[in-house]
C-alpha cells in the first residue's frame, strides 16, 4: 500500500464524508479495483463507521430537568441584561 | 422547533424561569448522550450536562438569537467535557510529541499503556466495546467522532459547535476514522 499515492486515502475520506466528485469517485473506484490493499483499507474504514454507528442511543435519567432546575442559580439576576 | 426554543428563550430573559424547564426538555438527551459517549461514564455525563444546561441559564444573554440554539448549547457541554477530561489527565503536556518517537504523543502512550489483553477485550459486550475504543481516541478526535456518528450531525454544525474551520473538522474526523481502523485491525474479530 505504501507505493500507493497517499491521495487515495484522502479520496477514501472525502467519499466516507459524501463529498467526493463524480471525477474523483471513478477515480477511487478505479483504483480500488486494481489494487487489494487499498481496497482492504477502504473496507476496514466503513467497517470503522458501521461499528461507530452501532452505538445505542442513550437518554438522560428521568428526573434529569428537576435536577437542572434544582441547582440553577436561586434569584436570577437582571442585572447582566436590564442596564 | 427553532421558532418555538427562541420564543422559551425570550421568556426566560424576561425572568420567566419556567420556560427554561422546557429547553432542558427539548435537549437533554441530545446533551447527555453527547457527554456521555465524550466522559464514558452515566455519573460524570450527567453531572456535565446538567452543568452545561445551567452555563446555558447564566449566559443566555450572550445567545444570539439568530444563531441555532443546539449549536450553542452543544458548544457549551463539548467544551465542559474537554475540561473535565484534561483534569483527570496526568498534568504533562499531552499534545507534546515524545521525544525520538515521531508522530507519537502522551495520549497514543497512555493508549497504549492502557490497552485491554485479548481475552478482556473479547468478553466485551458490543455497546462496551464501541465506548471502550471511543474513549481511546484523543479527545480531539473523539469530540468530532462523537459529533457526527453518535449525534448524527453534519461537518457544518460541527465547525460551528467546535469553532473550527470546516478543514479542520474534516481533518479530524479523516484522522477519528483511521484511529479507530488501526485499533480494531488489532482484532480481527470486529474487522
Amino acid at each position: 500500500m505504501n507505493a500507493c499515492p497517499e491521495r487515495i486515502v484522502h479520496l477514501m475520506h472525502d467519499y466516507l464524508d459524501g463529498e467526493i466528485s463524480r471525477e474523483h469517485e471513478l477515480e477511487l473506484k478505479s483504483h480500488l479495483q486494481s489494487c487489494f490493499d487499498c481496497q482492504a483499507h477502504m473496507h476496514e474504514l466503513s467497517d470503522v463507521v458501521a461499528f461507530v454507528k452501532g452505538a445505542a442511543h442513550v437518554e438522560a435519567p428521568g428526573y434529569f430537568t428537576e435536577s437542572v432546575m434544582a441547582r440553577l442559580p436561586k434569584e436570577k439576576s437582571h442585572a447582566g441584561f436590564s442596564r | 422547533m427553532d421558532a418555538l426554543v427562541n420564543k422559551r428563550v425570550k421568556q426566560v430573559l424576561k425572568g420567566d424561569k419556567d420556560a427554561f424547564a422546557e429547553i432542558v426538555d427539548l435537549y437533554q438527551h441530545r446533551l447527555f448522550q453527547v457527554c456521555y459517549r465524550m466522559l464514558g461514564n452515566r455519573h460524570e455525563a450527567e453531572d456535565i450536562a446538567q452543568e452545561a444546561f445551567v452555563r446555558a441559564f447564566i449566559n443566555i444573554h450572550t445567545f444570539d438569537q439568530k444563531r441555532k440554539f443546539s449549536t450553542w448549547l452543544y458548544r457549551i457541554a463539548t467544551n465542559l467535557c474537554i475540561d473535565r477530561i484534561r483534569k483527570k489527565k496526568p498534568d504533562y503536556f499531552l499534545d507534546a510529541e515524545v521525544k525520538g518517537t515521531e508522530g507519537l504523543n502522551m495520549y497514543s502512550q497512555i493508549a497504549a499503556s492502557d490497552d485491554l489483553p485479548e481475552e478482556e477485550l473479547m468478553k466485551l459486550e458490543l455497546q462496551d466495546r464501541i465506548q471502550y475504543e471511543i474513549s481511546r481516541l484523543p479527545d480531539k478526535y473523539r469530540t468530532a467522532i462523537v459529533l457526527k456518528y453518535m449525534e448524527e450531525l453534519s461537518l457544518q454544525e460541527i465547525s460551528e459547535i467546535l469553532e473550527l474551520p470546516l478543514g479542520t473538522v474534516k481533518t479530524r474526523i479523516h484522522r477519528g476514522r483511521e484511529a479507530l481502523r488501526k485499533q480494531l485491525s488489532k482484532q480481527p474479530h470486529y474487522l
